[in-house]
């Protein structure tokens, strides 16, 4: 039993202000599901009649209307084997994409946790200037350090590579905030016992911390992926000039207008992976946040 | 952490300390020294207001929009109880969504003869021209908060969890009503995680922008054109001085907005 499943019941809630509530709850669910349902429903029709249907858009006539499509002539799969297979490039971008994300994903995991672990258990000098200092700059938009960035990139050589995108994702200070958030709820005696015991720090990060940090830690990845995942800021500047680094994110767009016919297709797959990745760590996400300190 | 820290240092302190350097040279061969001039230069500059004011009329619109309909949901969803975890699940299903992937439905759900033109019509309403006009501003933000209320929701929701039954009850045979509960215990007793929920509401719907490029791109309806699209093209023109300097304006509002609610923060915990 998890913690949130055992969320009790109330006896006391009344009937009708229950129903509503469902009933609220079910409209907004289905509104929210209703894009993604769409997308998915209308990458099995047939290309040409998708080309067909999209043709219609952007027409101005005040007499004609677009039909609402509910379900294809015929169930195809024709959208998706063109995208595989005749059209390399959107596979190009797809593997991009899934590169700066595993590599993200990889990196925060040996990065972030001791850094975060260092910032909410250890006193040290300086402590709490230096996480105001994260908490500061993980409000401020990636524009503000952009050109400042953009000259470190250059002179490290990195720009136009796909080390300008990853590496400073790799200490994303968000992550940092999340993650020690939660660490600071870690009992002090757990800690102290562990040290007692005559494990190091080092042990103890990685036999009690850890362990105990698991749900925000599969929290974080999650968000993280969604994070590279739907990067846009910073491969329109880092790689201005190397469009075939580009992730999918940023070129998916240009990629759907081209090809409207497969654009369906396209966009399903793309959102796939993070739909799986978020049923894999829903749990995660929501007990890690209920439990860190977010006040 | 070393590497961490020294990650840290290398990407987001030292551009940060740095462009304050930046902001305040003036970018020739030998970068004299000019105080504020670039940013009296930059304040005038009527794009960069026009930015600044659709920024922060954009996140004027998402914020509360965010924080309301976040507080309701929550507060639907305990009380559920354990029937909400599906309901919770797909609420926060679009933050992990890329927002590149939806925007061929959008465009076609606010196109000229789309569905919500036709829902218009059902009423008498005269159709809307959404994607062109400054009625783009509707598909925005209906974007942003479909994305990104399912994340604040989680967040209220674990504050929720933390008041006790008891009150509710005491309340219930006190006879008070559900909007009097709602304002009178839960908001008080939630407050600190109320104001984080609004800060990052607020603050992240400042930095809209994804959204906007990719249904508007970089030269937008005016209604739109945000901050942040007037630092990335006055970057592609390579006129560092002045995105840095529009950042480091913008970084002061965002402090002083944060600090302004967190003094106010301050000053509700003393009673």
């Amino acid at each position: 039993m998890t913690e949130l499943s055992k969320a009790r019941y109330r006896p006391g809630s009344s009937r009708f202000l229950r129903f509503l509530s469902y009933l609220l709850l079910i409209i907004t669910s289905v509104l929210i599901l209703l894009p993604i349902v769409i997308t998915f429903l209308y990458s099995f029709f047939p290309v040409k009649e998708m080309t067909g249907y999209l043709k219609l858009r952007n027409n101005y006539s005040n007499e004609q209307w677009m039909d609402i499509l509910l379900s294809p002539s015929i169930v195809s799969l024709r959208q998706y084997y063109s995208l595989m297979i005749e059209k390399p490039i959107y596979l190009k971008l797809f593997v991009n994409s899934a590169i700066y994300t595993v590599s993200v994903i990889i990196g925060q995991a040996l990065i972030i946790p001791a850094l975060a672990y260092s910032l909410s258990c250890f006193r040290f000098r300086g402590r709490d200037t230096l996480f105001f200092g994260v908490l500061m700059l993980m409000l401020l938009p990636f524009q503000v350090t952009m050109a400042p960035s953009v000259l470190i990139m250059r002179t490290l050589g990195l720009m136009d590579t796909i080390w300008a995108i990853i590496l400073p994702m790799l200490v994303s200070p968000f992550y940092v905030f999340l993650v020690r958030q939660y660490m600071v709820t870690i009992p002090r005696d757990m800690l102290e016992a562990g040290l007692m015991d005559g494990a190091g720090t080092v042990r103890t990060f990685f036999h009690i911390v850890l362990p105990i940090s698991k749900p925000i830690l599969g929290a974080a990845c999650a968000l993280s992926f969604a994070d590279t995942w739907n990067l846009v800021e910073q491969p329109l500047i880092y790689l201005s000039n190397s469009r075939d680094l580009m992730p999918l994110s940023v070129m998916f767009n240009a990629l759907s207008t081209e090809e409207a016919g497969v654009a369906f297709a396209g966009a399903a797959l793309y959102i796939l992976p993070a739909l799986l990745l978020y049923t894999y760590f829903q749990e995660d996400i929501l007990l890690g946040i209920q439990l860190s300190d977010m006040k | 952490m070393l590497p961490g820290l020294f990650g840290l240092m290398l990407f987001y302190f030292g551009p940060f300390v740095g462009g304050i350097y930046f902001s305040m040279t003036d970018g020739s061969v030998d970068n004299n020294f000019v105080g504020i001039q670039n940013y009296q230069k930059v304040w005038e500059n009527e794009v960069f207001r026009l930015g600044l004011r659709n920024s922060l009329e954009l996140s004027l619109i998402c914020a509360p929009l965010i924080f309301v309909l976040s507080f309701v949901l929550a507060l639907m969803l305990r009380s559920l109880g354990r029937a909400s975890l599906p309901f919770r699940n797909i609420l926060l299903m679009p933050y992990l969504v890329p927002t590149a992937a939806l925007l061929i439905v959008w465009m076609l759900i606010f196109d000229y003869g789309g569905p919500i033109n036709r829902i218009l019509a059902l009423f008498g309403v005269d159709r809307v021209l959404w994607l062109e006009s400054e009625y783009l501003r509707v598909p925005v933000v209906l974007l942003y908060v479909w994305k990104n209320v399912g994340f604040s929701i989680v967040i209220f929701s674990a504050a929720l969890e933390s008041v006790p039954d008891e009150l509710y009850e005491f309340a219930r045979l006190e006879g008070a009503s559900a909007y009097k509960m709602a304002t009178k215990i839960t908001l008080p007793l939630i407050l600190p995680t109320a104001f984080l929920v609004f800060v990052l509401a607020w603050v992240n719907a400042f930095k809209i922008f994804k959204e906007v490029y990719f249904i508007g791109g970089a030269y937008p309806n005016e209604s739109v054109y945000t901050l942040q699209h007037f630092m990335n093209n006055k970057f592609s023109k390579l006129d560092y001085q002045d995105v840095t300097t529009a950042a480091y304006s913008f970084a002061v509002i965002v402090l002083v907005l944060f600090g302004v609610l967190y003094a106010q923060k301050g000053v509700r915990g003393h009673d």
